[in-house]
């Protein structure tokens, strides 16, 4: 095996316990990388791949309190913050190791079960970003969005090393549903289907029939990869957007709710579940999936003023049945603080954010305090920073202030 | 009070213990640092660190052994070059047969592939490998080969070889209690293709002439698939 030179790399390691860290610094280091960045936890991390780029992330699976190794991977890897060209190292212990197996959707490059050996760190380093450089053409592809050129690419790395076959297959089958080309992709998923029943396979073609339309089928193969993957909790995302397809969105929520109280720490499935649920006018579900959604969106690549606003606005609608209780009341100005802190520039994400201000003022039947909101906004509006209330909002406080 | 299940109660007893062998491994190596080679002390460093990592396999293979007898693993596999699989296997147990004085290598074609579960099969051949270690004289040999629809993983060494039936009771007595075969034997069967099931033998080897541990493990007959 050839060693690797790591002096043109940069590595980033996600550690948070003190003693590890140290060591796995002091690993790589002596293997020579280059550069090596160091973070504690993952949302300091995601900070560090939205500034630069890195060849080698080694991320310990479990990370404390916030997100751990594997939701990280998630994120940055759905959210491309980090290249296919990257190499993604998860360091698991012998029972986390299944949720990293078991997410089926986004795994890592590979894997070290602790504890681990400077030389075998090394080992797995030199091994893995060998077959990184195998794979390097239909990474390079893949990072560009172009699939065609990526099945092409993958096709030639199967002849040259027949042990990344499946690899390649799953690549050339998820960009075959990339271009569209369903059927192609279905059969390609099937008749690796009867070799052996690998969970990407059948995962695959759950999707497939998910984007040919035939919901039934989908629903079945969904169904089956729940029943063998525990821990595959994707799966009932997929579902519940089968049955928003449907038509049946209580059963879809339902579907959400479950797979939250599973894994509550997935920020895109809070949103989801907050989305649903708005549509369904259960404002009340609605309200604890966004406060959620908000306090995970701070430190991760989904954070956007929309995830804030809907906060704002299940809130906003509890008030139909009369005044906020003031813990609600405390989870607005919670929400309302940061609105202000972070996304007050944009003029419209400003007008609604005062439309709900007075909204909550007004159910509380704090005429004077809404009205000296309605009074900011209206010189905010002057000097263009915000945009101006609706016909229908004006009418309402023309109403409300008499003015 | 609430009666809890004594089999979680040891995997999970096991799982606390085997995190803090890999604290003590750790801080090992620590102080391995710190002493130079030649000191007297470094040979029992290294003695006390291959006794941990012993340790640690074992506690592993118990925890796979739960999870196996209880249904509650689920096997991942993938595909492999057995090269570069058994190479790991040597890497990795390598300085437990050099504190032994013996000899560990592999053989298979270069080009070999095979599809199984990699962390179980690791803990299968490193169960083998210590159990070898204890009986063989000088060598001990893993090796895989392509056998009728079956990936054939053996692990032999040059001792006196698996003891005929009635004096298995006294193996026990010496604390050989099979429970590594058992392992190896679920680890196998776990593995199913097409209603075929992987399955272990225990033979004589006939190279070495020791014990021979031999590991069947079914694999997909036609190689092909659909690239569209």
């Amino acid at each position: 095996m050839a060693h690797q030179d790591f002096s043109k790399k940069k590595a980033l390691v996600i550690e948070d316990m003190a003693e590890a860290r140290i060591m796995q610094r002091k690993m790589l280091s002596d293997f020579g990388f280059g550069s090596i960045e160091v973070a504690m936890k993952a949302e300091t991390a995601v900070e560090l791949l939205q500034t630069q780029a890195f060849d080698v992330i080694l991320s310990d699976y479990n990370l404390g309190k916030g997100k751990d190794g594997q939701q990280l991977l998630e994120e940055v890897r759905h959210s491309k913050l980090i290249s296919n060209t990257a190499t993604y190292l998860m360091v698991t212990a012998e029972t986390s190791i299944e949720m990293v197996m078991g997410a089926i959707e986004y795994q890592p490059d590979g894997y070290i079960t602790k504890p681990f050996s400077q030389a075998l760190l090394q080992r797995r380093l030199n091994k893995l970003l060998e077959t990184k450089e195998k794979l390097y053409d239909v990474n390079v592809a893949l990072d560009k969005n172009d699939h065609a050129a990526a099945i092409e690419a993958a096709k030639i790395v199967i002849a040259k090393h027949p042990a990344l076959k499946g690899r390649c297959g799953r690549i050339i089958g998820e960009s075959l549903l990339e271009l569209k080309d369903y059927d192609k992709a279905l059969s390609l998923f099937n008749s690796t289907l009867k070799e052996r029943k690998m969970p990407w396979a059948l995962f695959g073609k759950a999707k497939s029939y998910f984007l040919m339309g035939e919901l039934e089928k989908a629903e079945q193969s969904f169904k089956q990869l729940m029943l063998d993957n525990r821990f595959f909790v994707s799966a009932y995302d997929w579902l519940a957007k089968i049955l928003i397809r449907q038509g049946k969105q209580e059963e879809a929520q339902a579907t959400l709710i479950e797979a939250v109280n599973r894994s509550p720490k997935n920020l895109l499935r809070q949103i989801e579940l907050g989305n649903i649920s708005l549509t369904l006018n259960d404002f009340i579900t609605a309200e604890m999936a966004y406060r959620r959604a908000v306090f995970l969106a701070k430190h991760s690549c989904y954070n956007t003023a929309d995830v804030y606003l809907k906060h704002l606005e299940s809130l906003v609608n509890m008030t139909n049945e009369g005044p906020l209780s003031s813990r609600q009341r405390s989870h607005f100005e919670s929400t309302l603080k940061k609105v202000h802190e972070s996304f007050y520039d944009d003029p419209d994400d400003r007008a609604t954010t005062y439309g709900y201000d007075i909204s909550v003022h007004l159910a509380d039947h704090d005429i004077n305090g809404a009205h000296q909101i309605y009074n900011t906004w209206l010189e905010d509006i002057k000097t263009g920073l915000t945009s101006a209330p609706s016909k229908q909002q004006s009418l309402k406080y023309a109403r409300a202030f008499g003015g | 009070m609430e009666k809890l299940d004594i089999s979680t109660i040891l995997a999970s007893a096991i799982h606390e213990s085997k995190n803090q062998v890999g604290t003590l491994l750790y801080q090992l190596q620590g102080l391995k640092e710190g002493v130079a080679n030649k000191e007297p002390h470094h040979k029992k460093i290294v003695v006390i660190e291959e006794s941990l990592k012993k340790l640690n396999d074992e506690w592993v293979e118990y925890l796979y052994l739960y999870r196996l007898a209880s249904d509650g693993y689920e096997l991942h596999v993938d595909t492999f070059l057995l090269d570069e699989f058994l190479d790991d296997q040597v890497f990795a147990l390598q300085p437990s047969a050099t504190a032994k004085n013996l000899s560990l290598e592999y053989r298979c074609d270069a080009d070999l592939t095979g599809t199984f579960d990699e962390r179980l099969m690791t803990a299968v051949v490193s169960t083998a490998v210590y159990n070898a270690l204890r009986f063989a004289k000088s060598k001990i040999l893993i090796s895989a080969i392509q056998e009728n629809g079956y990936l054939l993983l053996a692990i032999e060494d040059d001792g006196v070889g698996f003891k005929p039936k009635p004096e298995q009771e006294e193996a026990f007595l010496e604390g050989n209690t099979g429970l590594g075969l058992y392992f190896a034997e679920l680890s196998a069967a776990a593995h199913v293709v097409y209603k075929r099931s992987g399955f272990i033998k225990k033979e004589s080897s006939p190279t070495l002439g020791g014990a021979r541990l031999c590991v069947y493990l079914p694999q997909s007959s036609q190689e092909t698939i659909d690239l569209g």
